[in-house]
C-alpha cells in the first residue's frame, strides 16, 4: 500500500515536473535589458567629404571603405558592363607607382585586402588589414582610390571574364529567371535591368574607365568610413591629413529613370534542360521614402515571412508543390522597386503553381489580414529589431546608409514606432493601391514540352528569345518601339481597308505551288500552310523527295521529315514565332496593340515605306498609298540562313472576305530565291485537334 | 636578395600574428564554458555582451554518410521534419493526431509492399495509394501549420535555417537575449519528441529541393556524378538530398527508426555565443536539455573506401557550358597530414597570388575560376581533394585540365619559395582572426570543431599545425597524392542540342 502511495506520489512529481515546460506559452519573458550601441563619429570636411569613426577593439582588425556615388545607373546603355570592367581592374590594374601583381604580393603576404567594387548606384575601395599593418596598407588603399593605372592588360582579363559571364548566364534556371524578371519589370533598356552584352563589352575602352573615375571619385561625392582596433582621435587625424587638400569636384546627380511598367500577361522562355518550371510574376514597386513603406513591410511580412508566411504555408508546407517560394514589394533607397513573386516547382505541376501564385496574389488584395496573421508579422518585425543594431559594424552601415541616400540619421531608432500603428486595415488599404492581380507580369521558365498543359491554356503566350546576340558588329538589335507616327498609322488603316475583314479571320489555309531554290537546283513543290492566330502554324510541303511538315507554336515546335521528327532548337521556334508576328494578317490584326508599332517614312517610287515593329520583330511593307496594296515586304530572316528577305506582292485576288496577294516572288540578299502561287484559300477552315501537337 | 627581405619581414608579422592567435585562444578559453550532461549531450557557452542577443548551433553527428541504400536522403529528411514540432507543439489533439498518423504509416507500408510486388496489381496498388492519401487527409486534420517556426517567428527570430552534409546536420538561428529560456525549451523540444506530421508532403518538397539543385543545374548535375564516381563502397558517393527511387519510397517510420538511433544527446553538440550569462544559464540549460533521454552511441560507420586502382572518368554532354573536376582521394581531417593538404590548398588556390590563379586565369586567360581545396564531399571519413575549374569562353575543359597538371607537377617536384609559404601561412591565422567576429558564425565554427575533433579548441590548434607545415612536406604529400590511378575526372563539355552522342 506504501509503495503505491509512494508510486503515486512520484507519478504526481513526474507530472507536475512535465508540467511546467509543457506549453511554451507558460515561460516567462524578461524585458530585454535597455542597451545603447556606441555610434560612430560624424565628420564633414570643408571640401564636402563625410568621415565616419568607429572603436571597436575586439579583434586587432582595422577596415575601411569609401563609398563613392555613381554606378551601373549612370553610364550609357551601349556600355552596359562597364563598372563590372571598371570595378575589377581599378583595383587589378594597379596604380600609378605600382601593378596590380605588386600589390597582390605585398597585401597577401600581410593578409591585408583592398578590394574595389561597382554596383548599381555606387562604388568602393575597401580596406581589411590586421592592426599592426594599418601604416603600410592605408596609404596603398589611398592610392587605389585617387590613382588607379587601369593597365590595359587586367582591362581584357576584365572583359575576358564578363564574356564568360554573358556566354554562361542561360546556364541555370533560377539566374534567367531573376534576370528577365527584372526587365520585363523594369523595360529591358532600363539602368535597373539592362545587361552587358558582348557588343558593350567590346565598346568599352581604357579611357571610358578612366572618364568615369574622374567623374565619380571627388570628395563631395563619397562617404568614407573606418572602424576597428585603433585610437579614435589618431585615426580623424590621419583621414583629415590624407583628404583635407582635396580639392572638391563636381556633384554627380541621380540620373532621371523612366521606368517601363511591365505590360501585363503570360511570358515564356524555353529551357529544356530542367525538371523544374521557374516561375515568376511582377509588377512596379515602390521607393523608400514612400510613406506607405512600414505598411507595406507588414504585408510583406504576412505575404511571405519566414515558414510562416502566407506562400510558404501554402505552396510548400500545404500542397509540397515547391522548395522555394517568395516574394513582397520592393523598396530600394532611391528607385522604385519592384512587387516580385518566385517559385519552382516540378515541370508536370507548372500551371497548378501559377493559378496558385496568381489566387495568393489575389488573396492579399482582397482577404482582409486575420488579426493572428498581424500580430505575428508585426512582433516578429519589432522583437527581431534588435539585430538590426547588435554590432559596432552594422550601427557604422546603417550611418553610412543614411548619410549616402539622405535620410535622417535617426530613420533606424523611429522606424519601430511606425510598425506598432500599423493596422489590419492599413495592410489591406496598401495591398489594393500597390498590388493589382489583373496587371501581373508573369514568367515562366522551363520545358514546355513536360508541362501538364500548354502554357497557352492559361492566355496569350509571349515567348522570349534569350539567344545571347553574338559580339558580331554587324548584328544590329532592333531599335525600342518609339511609337507610331500619325501617318503610320494613317498608312496601316489604309492597307487594312484594303485588305478586308482580317479580325473575322481566326485562322488561314493557303494551298499553293512553290518553286525553291536549293543546293541541288530548282524543286517544285506542293504547299499546304495552315495559320490558327495568333501563333500556331503548321506547313506541310509535298516535294519530289517525300513530305516535309513544320510545325511552330509556343508549346511545339519540330519537322518531320522522311528522316523521323525532330524539335527546332528553340531559339530557330522563337524566330519563327517572331516572323509569323510580323505576316501581314497577324500584323493588321493588331492594328491597335500598343506592341505593334506603325511608323511612315520615305517615298520610294511609287510606294510609302511603313516600318513595322511587331512587337520585337521588324519588317518594312511597301505601300501604294493610293489603293493600299502592299506590293513588296522587306524583312531580315535570322536562323539557318541570314539575310536581307524581299518579297515582291502581285496578282491580288479575293478569296472568301479578303483580298490576299496570289503571287510572291521572294529574294534573299538580292537573289531570287522561291516563287509561291496561291491556289486555293480557305478561311476560317476545320483544323485538326492535333494539327500543332507533337505526334 | 629581395626574397630574403620579404621573408624576413614576413617572418617578422608571423610572431606578430602569432602572439594574436595564443592571445585570442586565452581569452576565448576564459568567457567559454563546456559542460557534458548527464545524458551526454555537450554544451558550449561562449560570452559576448554587446548587445542583448544571442544565437546558437545544434550540431548532429550524423549526415548523409550514415545513410544505406534504400534510405539515401534520409538524414536530410529528418532535418525537413524537426522544423514540423512535437507532440506538445504543432497539434490541435495530439491523442487523435497520433492514431491517425499511425493509419498513415499502416496504409503506406500497404501502398508500398503492393507497389513493390513482383507483378503489382495495378488497379490494388490505386486503391492503397488512395487509402493512404485518405488517411494523410485525415491527420492533416490535427495539423497547426509551421507551429514551431511561427513560435521563433514571433519572438523575434533570425536567420532560422539548417543544413544536411555527408559528416554532420546542423541546426541554427538567433534570438533576443531575453528570449533564452523559451529557446532552451524549442531547441530541446524539436528533438525530444518530433513528430512525423505532414510527412509525405514534405518529401515532395525534398523532392523539389533535388530538382533544383541537382536535376535542374548542370553544375548540380555534375557533382552528383563526380562523387558517385569517385567513391566506389564508401556512402560519400550517394547524394545528400538523396536518389529519386528512395524518395519516392522511405517512409516517416524509416525517418524515426533513423532519428532513434541517430539523434542521441552523445551525438550531440550545441553551441550558445552572445548575450547569456553562464551562471544563469546553465540551469535552464540542464533543466530542458535533461529531458533528453539517454541512449547508446550511435555505431561507427564500417565500410572503407578502398583505394582506388585506376582512373576514372565521366563526361556530361551539356548544352550549358564546360565545367572541369578533378578529384583525388586523401585522408581524412583528423590525418596527421591534414594540415598539409590544407597548405597545398592555399598555395593553388587562396588569393591572386596562388598558383592557379597566376597561371590559369591571368596569364593563360583559359579559366575565369580555378581552386583545389579539401573536404569535399565531407572530411569526418577519407575524401577528395578536390579541383574545380570554370573554362572562359571558347577554352575547353581538356586545357584547364593540362593547367591544372602542370600545377600540380611544380606542387610534387619543386621546392615552395619559403615566402610563398610564409604569405600562406600568415593568412591562416589572419583568417582564424576574421572569424571570430559574429555571434552566429563562431556557434556554428565551435559547434562543428566539437563535432568533429571532439573539442572546439582545435579551432586555434589547427593554425598551429599549419604552421609548422614545411616544403618537405608538401612535396611528400602531394606525390603521394597527385598519382594517375588515384584521380576522378568529371566534366561538362558543351554541346549543341541533339548533339550528343
Amino acid at each position: 500500500m506504501k509503495k503505491l502511495t509512494t508510486l503515486i506520489a512520484t507519478l504526481c512529481f513526474a507530472a507536475t515536473a512535465l508540467a511546467q515546460v509543457r506549453d511554451y506559452r507558460e515561460i516567462k519573458t524578461p524585458s530585454l535589458r535597455k542597451f545603447s550601441m556606441p555610434q560612430p563619429k560624424r565628420i564633414q570636411l570643408a571640401n564636402g567629404m563625410v568621415i565616419f569613426i568607429q572603436e571597436d577593439h575586439e579583434l586587432p582588425l582595422v577596415r575601411g571603405n569609401a563609398t563613392i556615388r555613381g554606378g551601373s545607373r549612370d553610364v550609357p546603355a551601349a556600355k552596359a558592363g562597364l563598372t563590372g570592367i571598371y570595378g575589377s581592374a581599378w583595383r587589378t590594374g594597379g596604380t600609378a607607382g605600382k601593378t596590380g601583381d605588386e600589390l597582390d604580393a605585398f597585401l597577401e603576404a600581410r593578409a591585408a585586402r583592398v578590394e574595389t567594387g561597382a554596383d548599381t548606384d555606387s562604388s568602393r575601395v575597401g580596406m581589411d588589414v590586421l592592426k599592426g599593418d594599418l601604416d603600410t596598407v592605408f596609404p596603398i588603399w589611398l592610392d587605389v582610390l585617387r590613382n588607379p593605372a587601369f593597365r590595359q592588360e587586367k582591362i581584357d582579363l576584365a572583359k575576358t571574364q564578363a564574356n564568360t559571364g554573358i556566354s554562361r548566364r542561360n546556364d541555370e534556371p533560377g539566374g534567367i529567371l531573376g534576370r528577365e524578371l527584372n526587365r520585363l519589370g523594369y523595360g529591358p533598356n532600363s539602368p535597373y535591368a539592362r545587361q552587358a552584352e558582348y557588343a558593350s563589352i567590346a565598346s568599352i575602352t581604357r579611357d571610358d574607365l578612366i572618364d568615369f573615375h574622374k567623374r565619380t571619385v571627388h570628395p563631395n561625392n563619397m562617404i568614407v568610413a573606418f572602424i576597428g582596433d585603433f585610437d579614435g582621435a589618431q585615426m580623424e587625424k590621419r583621414l583629415r591629413a590624407a583628404f583635407e587638400s582635396w580639392p572638391r569636384g563636381p556633384q554627380i546627380a541621380r540620373p532621371d529613370a523612366a521606368m517601363t511598367v511591365a505590360k501585363p500577361g503570360l511570358y515564356f522562355v524555353s529551357k529544356e534542360d530542367v525538371t523544374q518550371a521557374n516561375i515568376g510574376l511582377v509588377q512596379a514597386g515602390i521607393e523608400r521614402n514612400n510613406p506607405d513603406y512600414p505598411a507595406l513591410m507588414v504585408m510583406n511580412d504576412v505575404f511571405s515571412g519566414g515558414f510562416s508566411g502566407r506562400l510558404m504555408q501554402a505552396l510548400r508546407s500545404q500542397r509540397g508543390l515547391t522548395y522555394g517560394v517568395g516574394g513582397g514589394i520592393s523598396a530600394p533607397w532611391d528607385y522604385p522597386g519592384l512587387f516580385r513573386v518566385t517559385m519552382a516547382t516540378k515541370s508536370e505541376t507548372a500551371l497548378e503553381s501559377v493559378e496558385a501564385l496568381k489566387g495568393e496574389v489575389k488573396r492579399l488584395v482582397n482577404d482582409p489580414v486575420t488579426e493572428a496573421e498581424l500580430s505575428l508579422a508585426k512582433e516578429s518585425i519589432l522583437n527581431a529589431y534588435v539585430f538590426t543594431m547588435d554590432s559596432r559594424e552594422k550601427a557604422l552601415q546603417q550611418r553610412v546608409l543614411l548619410e549616402f541616400y539622405g535620410f535622417p540619421p535617426d530613420y533606424f531608432e523611429k522606424y519601430p514606432s511606425l510598425i506598432e500603428k500599423v493596422t489590419a486595415a492599413d495592410v489591406q488599404r496598401v495591398a489594393q493601391k500597390y498590388v493589382h492581380p489583373d496587371q501581373l507580369a508573369i514568367l515562366v521558365v522551363g520545358n514546355q514540352a513536360k508541362f501538364e498543359k500548354p502554357l497557352s491554356t492559361l492566355g496569350n503566350v509571349t515567348p522570349i528569345d534569350i539567344t545571347i546576340p553574338s559580339g558580331d558588329a554587324k548584328e544590329t538589335k532592333p531599335a525600342a518601339p518609339q511609337g507610331s507616327n500619325a501617318e503610320g498609322a494613317a498608312l496601316v488603316r489604309k492597307v487594312a481597308a484594303f485588305v478586308g475583314d482580317v479580325n473575322s479571320v481566326q485562322a488561314l489555309r493557303r494551298t499553293a505551288t512553290t518553286t525553291m531554290k536549293t543546293p541541288q537546283g530548282e524543286m517544285e513543290a506542293e504547299l499546304n500552310a495552315t495559320v490558327r492566330y495568333p501563333d500556331a502554324q503548321r506547313v506541310v510541303i509535298k516535294t519530289p523527295m517525300g513530305e516535309i511538315v513544320r510545325v511552330v507554336s509556343p508549346g511545339a515546335a519540330y519537322m518531320i521529315t522522311p528522316m523521323g521528327t525532330q524539335d527546332m532548337p528553340s531559339s530557330q521556334r522563337d524566330a519563327s514565332l517572331g516572323e509569323m508576328r510580323a505576316e501581314m494578317i497577324a500584323v493588321l490584326k493588331n492594328i491597335d496593340n500598343p506592341k505593334y508599332t506603325f511608323t511612315a517614312g520615305a517615298v520610294e517610287g511609287d510606294a510609302r515605306v511603313l516600318e513595322i515593329n511587331a512587337d520585337g520583330t521588324n519588317v518594312k511593307w511597301y505601300v501604294d498609298p493610293a489603293t493600299g496594296r502592299v506590293l513588296r515586304t522587306v524583312s531580315r530572316a535570322n536562323g539557318p540562313m541570314p539575310g536581307e528577305m524581299v518579297t515582291e506582292l502581285s496578282d491580288w485576288k479575293v478569296f472568301g472576305n479578303i483580298h490576299l496577294p496570289a503571287t510572291a516572288v521572294m529574294m534573299r540578299n538580292g537573289e531570287k530565291s522561291g516563287e509561291l502561287h496561291l491556289s486555293n484559300v480557305e478561311v476560317n477552315p476545320t483544323i485538326d485537334a492535333n494539327a500543332f501537337v507533337k505526334p | 636578395m629581395r626574397v630574403r627581405r620579404t621573408s624576413m619581414l614576413v617572418a617578422l608579422l608571423m610572431l606578430v600574428a602569432s602572439a594574436a592567435t595564443a592571445q585570442d585562444l586565452a581569452s576565448f578559453e576564459k568567457r567559454t564554458s563546456t559542460r557534458v550532461l548527464d545524458n551526454g549531450l555537450t554544451v558550449i557557452i561562449l560570452e559576448r555582451h554587446d548587445a542583448p542577443v544571442f544565437s546558437y548551433a545544434t550540431m548532429v553527428n550524423t549526415g548523409s554518410a550514415q545513410e544505406v541504400p534504400g534510405i539515401t536522403g534520409l538524414a536530410h529528411m529528418f532535418e525537413h521534419m524537426a522544423f514540423k514540432g512535437s507532440d506538445l507543439i504543432g497539434t490541435k489533439d495530439w491523442k487523435a493526431e497520433e492514431a491517425a498518423l499511425r493509419k498513415v504509416e499502416d496504409a503506406y507500408a500497404a501502398y508500398s509492399a503492393a507497389r513493390g510486388a513482383t507483378r503489382p496489381d495495378t488497379a490494388k496498388v490505386a486503391d492503397l495509394e488512395k487509402a493512404w492519401k485518405d488517411a494523410i487527409a485525415d491527420a492533416d486534420k490535427y495539423v497547426e501549420d509551421n507551429a514551431f517556426s511561427q513560435v521563433v517567428d514571433r519572438a523575434g527570430g533570425v536567420g532560422m535555417n539548417a543544413f544536411t552534409s555527408s559528416d554532420v546536420t546542423g541546426y541554427f538561428f538567433s534570438l533576443p537575449s531575453n528570449r533564452f529560456e523559451l529557446w532552451a525549451y524549442l531547441e530541446s523540444e524539436r528533438f525530444r519528441n518530433p513528430v512525423f506530421r505532414q510527412f509525405y508532403k514534405e518529401r515532395d518538397v525534398v523532392f523539389e529541393e533535388r530538382r533544383m539543385r541537382t536535376e535542374s543545374s548542370p553544375v548540380g548535375r555534375l557533382i552528383e556524378q563526380f562523387i558517385g564516381t569517385a567513391f566506389s563502397a564508401h556512402p560519400y558517393g550517394f547524394p545528400t538530398v538523396g536518389w529519386p527511387s528512395d524518395l519516392h519510397s522511405f517512409s516517416a517510420t524509416d525517418a524515426a527508426a533513423f532519428a532513434k538511433k541517430y539523434y542521441v544527446p552523445s551525438n550531440m553538440v550545441v553551441a550558445i555565443v552572445g548575450d547569456v550569462n553562464g551562471a544563469e544559464a546553465w540551469p535552464v540549460i540542464e533543466k530542458y536539455f535533461g529531458r533528453l533521454p539517454k541512449s547508446p552511441a550511435p555505431p561507427a560507420l564500417r565500410t572503407v573506401e578502398p583505394p582506388q586502382i585506376a582512373e576514372k572518368m565521366v563526361t556530361l554532354r551539356e548544352t550549358s557550358q564546360p565545367i572541369y573536376v578533378e578529384g583525388y582521394h586523401r585522408p581524412a581531417a583528423n590525418d596527421p597530414d591534414s594540415a598539409v593538404y590544407d597548405v597545398i590548398s592555399m598555395l593553388l588556390s587562396s588569393g591572386r597570388t596562388s598558383r592557379l590563379y597566376k597561371s590559369l586565369v591571368r596569364d593563360q586567360k583559359i579559366a575565369v575560376n580555378a581552386s583545389g581545396f579539401n573536404g569535399f564531399p565531407g572530411e569526418k571519413y577519407p575524401n577528395l581533394f578536390t579541383f574545380l575549374a570554370i573554362p572562359s569562353q571558347g577554352h575547353t575543359p581538356d586545357e584547364v585540365a593540362k593547367g591544372i597538371r602542370a600545377e600540380v607537377d611544380r606542387i610534387k617536384t619543386e621546392e615552395v619559395p619559403a615566402d610563398e609559404l610564409a604569405s600562406v601561412k600568415t593568412r591562416v591565422k589572419a583568417g582564424l582572426i576574421r572569424q571570430l567576429s559574429g555571434n552566429s558564425g563562431l556557434a556554428l565554427q565551435l559547434a562543428s570543431y566539437q563535432t568533429l575533433y571532439g573539442d572546439w579548441r582545435e579551432l586555434f590548434r589547427e593554425v598551429d599545425r599549419i604552421d609548422k607545415v614545411t616544403s618537405a612536406d608538401i612535396k611528400r604529400v602531394a606525390a603521394s597524392t597527385f598519382i594517375d590511378t588515384n584521380r576522378t575526372i568529371a566534366k561538362i563539355e558543351n554541346a549543341p542540342k541533339g548533339g550528343a552522342k
